[in-house]
């Protein structure tokens, strides 16, 4: 489906806050790079979808409406093979809300995190933020924000205005972030909520640096 | 149609009055008057009150429609209830601009009376500023029809700075502290209610207007964002910098928010980023708003072209302090290359610092050339993109001599030089006037001069980015 037939059918249903898979099938088509994911009603079609993308997965409740995914204990992370993936699904299914589905999705490891989210404005717009992510997020507060549409230069130049920028270079022996592909990222949020009017805020938290490469690990669009 | 507000060859005042208030002072009307006689307005004046027959040597019209002469402006000095009739006469007559004085609209509860303005205007085709305004000066053309007390200066100094200001007594006050410090004005504004022309619009006008090329801005919101940053954008086009201070949290919806992303934005953020894609100044101390704009009139044509700062003093200890806050506010302070050095030994005492920051020692002085020899020389170096100037304790004379070389070597050069005067202003009582007069960026904190340095360089990285993006 393309980003305005999943909105369209979204609005049909009623639902506010599209399912996980649903948002970054949107964020996708807009360069913002997302997990290797499919769509499971059960736990063995769970367990070969995990054995296509390759071990270790996550394995997530998905649904629309559903904006607290950990609380409602609906994650799972590091499922190294079939059973486990199997094992998880019993448990995740005990819980899913009604109309709710799988989500089998690769794991993206790395320790930084950051977020990029949108918001707009009732006087001028989308406006694009990026800065720390994590569960740590609001407390640290290291985020900046620039109005969409965001350049190339606008994207990198947010790189470099937070205070945690150092995180980005070579860290700890970690490889320094490809900056070009998380500017695109950026970009990317930026162009979908031009795009589509009906897109009130995105939210992108984590996009993890798996090696030097930025993955949306989870996301979530908000319609208006 | 601002032409016929900002360069009015006619102005017909609405309410001057040669009888005294019940307190026994002027008429708000004939305040008006009083100061557009005093400033030596070259056009025509007509009082408009149908009680009297002459005010100050003047004949009065019984009303707008009367004057046997086209009219530019009118200046409404009515009560507000008043002012609508006023308007719709302003109208029959053919009077292009009006500035409406009153308060008493919508700001104090009375939206229908200024929607009543609004219609009196515009069926009679009449452009107007205001209501609850302290009016407008053009210095650039001898006119000023405002009632705020800084009228009371004897003249304004002419120059590029254009201020518009929601706020008319804080904008009067920052008018006159900014001519004190010897900045230069075209136009003033106080927008009022803006019923009718808005600060966008007046910024518009302002890109294309040849007597500006700097706007300050007092803001406390906006009413039509894209005009706004339509008009933003046409100032960034015209090179004219765009200085703004903005109080307030503004108009700004920080909406209802059900992501985390929603709950993190901020107003002020988002007003920060609308100055960063149009390339608008924002200075955070409201003190801060005339200074910076005349240091970029000043230095408007001197933009730094990088970070790279000399620094030149006569004491490590201010040397110090001006380091620590070009690295605050991200400027560099490059080493001299060795040449450099070498030739800066001829001048200063061997217990100075050549390296940079440069501390020329208090002894300098023995060499009646050295301490221009040395900023003349930090100047010409290609890894240099500015100079600070620093100063601590001095009196006359010498302080009259180091305003003489600053100035000599200021105006020698294509690049920025700032100067920080930290000692005390009393003991320079010749000099601190004569720099401000002789139009040198000065400063009286280490701070204040690193950060309007910094204002340059990032207002230069945006035109050149605009520059590269266009091309």
């Amino acid at each position: 489906m393309t980003p305005a037939e999943i909105i369209k059918n979204a609005r049909a249903q009623g639902s506010r806050t599209l399912s996980e898979h649903q948002s970054k099938q949107i964020l996708a088509a807009y360069g913002v790079p997302v997990t290797a994911e499919r769509l499971a009603a059960d736990a063995d079609t769970a367990a070969q979808a995990a054995a296509e993308i390759g071990f270790p997965v996550a394995l997530k409740g998905n649904a629309p409406d559903l904006a607290h995914k950990t609380e409602a204990g609906l994650v799972e992370i590091g499922l190294a093979d079939a059973d486990a993936v199997r094992a998880a699904a019993a448990r995740l299914m005990a819980k899913l809300p009604p109309g709710g589905t799988l989500l089998v999705q690769e794991m993206a490891s790395g320790k930084r995190e950051f977020l990029i989210g949108m918001a707009r404005d009732a006087q001028y717009g989308p406006c694009v933020t990026f800065g720390l992510g994590g569960i740590f997020a609001e407390a640290l507060n290291d985020t900046v924000l620039r109005l969409a549409p965001v350049s190339e230069r606008d994207a990198l130049a947010m790189m470099d205005d937070i205070r945690a920028k150092a995180l980005l270079g070579p860290y700890r022996g970690m490889a320094a972030v490809d900056r070009i592909a998380l500017a695109q990222a950026i970009i990317g949020v930026g162009a979908a909520a031009l795009a589509h009017p009906e897109i009130a805020e995105i939210d992108v938290n984590p996009v993890i640096i798996a090696g030097d490469r930025p993955v949306a690990v989870d996301a979530l669009v908000v319609l208006a | 149609m601002l032409d016929a507000m900002i360069r009015a060859r006619s102005v017909a005042i609405v309410g001057a009055s040669q009888q005294k208030t019940e307190t026994g002072g002027d008429k708000l009307g004939t305040v008006a008057l009083n100061y557009l006689l005093a400033h030596n307005y070259p056009g025509k004046v007509y009082p408009v009150n149908p009680k009297e027959t002459e005010i100050r040597g003047l004949a009065c019209y019984p009303s707008v429609k009367d004057i046997p002469d086209d009219i530019d402006l009118a200046l409404i000095a009515v009560p507000a209830k008043a002012s609508v009739a006023v308007m719709k006469d302003c109208g029959v007559k053919g009077v292009k601009t009006a500035i409406v004085l009153a308060s008493g609209f919508s700001e104090a509860g009375e939206p229908e009376l200024e929607a009543d303005l609004i219609a009196a205007a515009k069926e009679g085709g009449v452009r107007f500023c205001g209501p609850n305004t302290n009016g407008m000066i053009s210095i650039a053309n001898d006119m000023v029809c405002c009632t705020s007390m800084v009228c009371a200066m004897p003249r304004f100094n002419k120059g590029d700075i254009a201020f518009l200001t929601q706020s008319g007594a804080v904008g009067g006050s920052m008018l006159g502290t900014g001519n004190e410090e010897q900045g230069g004005f075209s136009h003033w504004i106080s927008v009022g209610n803006e019923a009718d022309l808005q600060v966008a619009d007046y910024l518009d006008y302002l890109a294309d207007d040849a007597d500006t090329k700097v706007v300050a801005l007092f803001i406390e919101g906006i009413r039509d964002p894209g005009k706004f940053t339509r008009a933003c954008a046409k100032a960034a086009q015209a090179g004219k910098p765009v200085v703004v201070y903005k109080i307030g949290l503004s108009e700004v919806s920080a909406a209802a928010a059900a992501s985390h992303t929603g709950a993190m934005v901020g107003s002020d953020a988002v007003f920060d980023a609308v100055c960063r894609k149009y390339g608008v100044v924002r200075v955070d101390d409201a003190a801060d708003l005339l200074p910076t704009a005349i240091t970029f009139s000043r230095l408007l044509d001197k933009l730094p072209k990088g970070p790279r700062m000399g620094l030149i003093g006569p004491s490590g200890g201010i040397c110090g302090v001006c380091a620590d806050e070009c690295h605050r506010f991200g400027l560099d302070v490059p080493e001299l290359p060795q040449s450099a050095q070498e030739t800066l030994k001829q001048f200063i005492p061997p217990f100075g610092a050549l390296r940079n920051p440069i501390d020329v020692t208090q002894q300098i002085r023995s060499s009646p050339t050295g301490y221009q020899d040395t900023i003349r020389t930090v100047l010409e170096q290609d890894t240099i993109d500015g100079v600070f100037l620093l100063v601590t304790m001095v009196g006359e004379p010498r302080a009259s001599f180091y305003c003489d070389i600053f100035t000599e070597a200021a105006r020698a050069t294509g690049k920025p030089v700032i100067i920080a005067w930290t000692g005390a202003q009393s003991l320079a009582a010749q000099a601190i006037p004569q720099i401000k007069r002789n139009q040198m960026p000065l400063y009286f904190s280490a701070r204040g001069a690193v950060r309007a340095m910094r204002a340059l360089l990032d207002y230069r990285r945006f035109l050149d980015a605009r520059g590269e993006d266009n091309r």
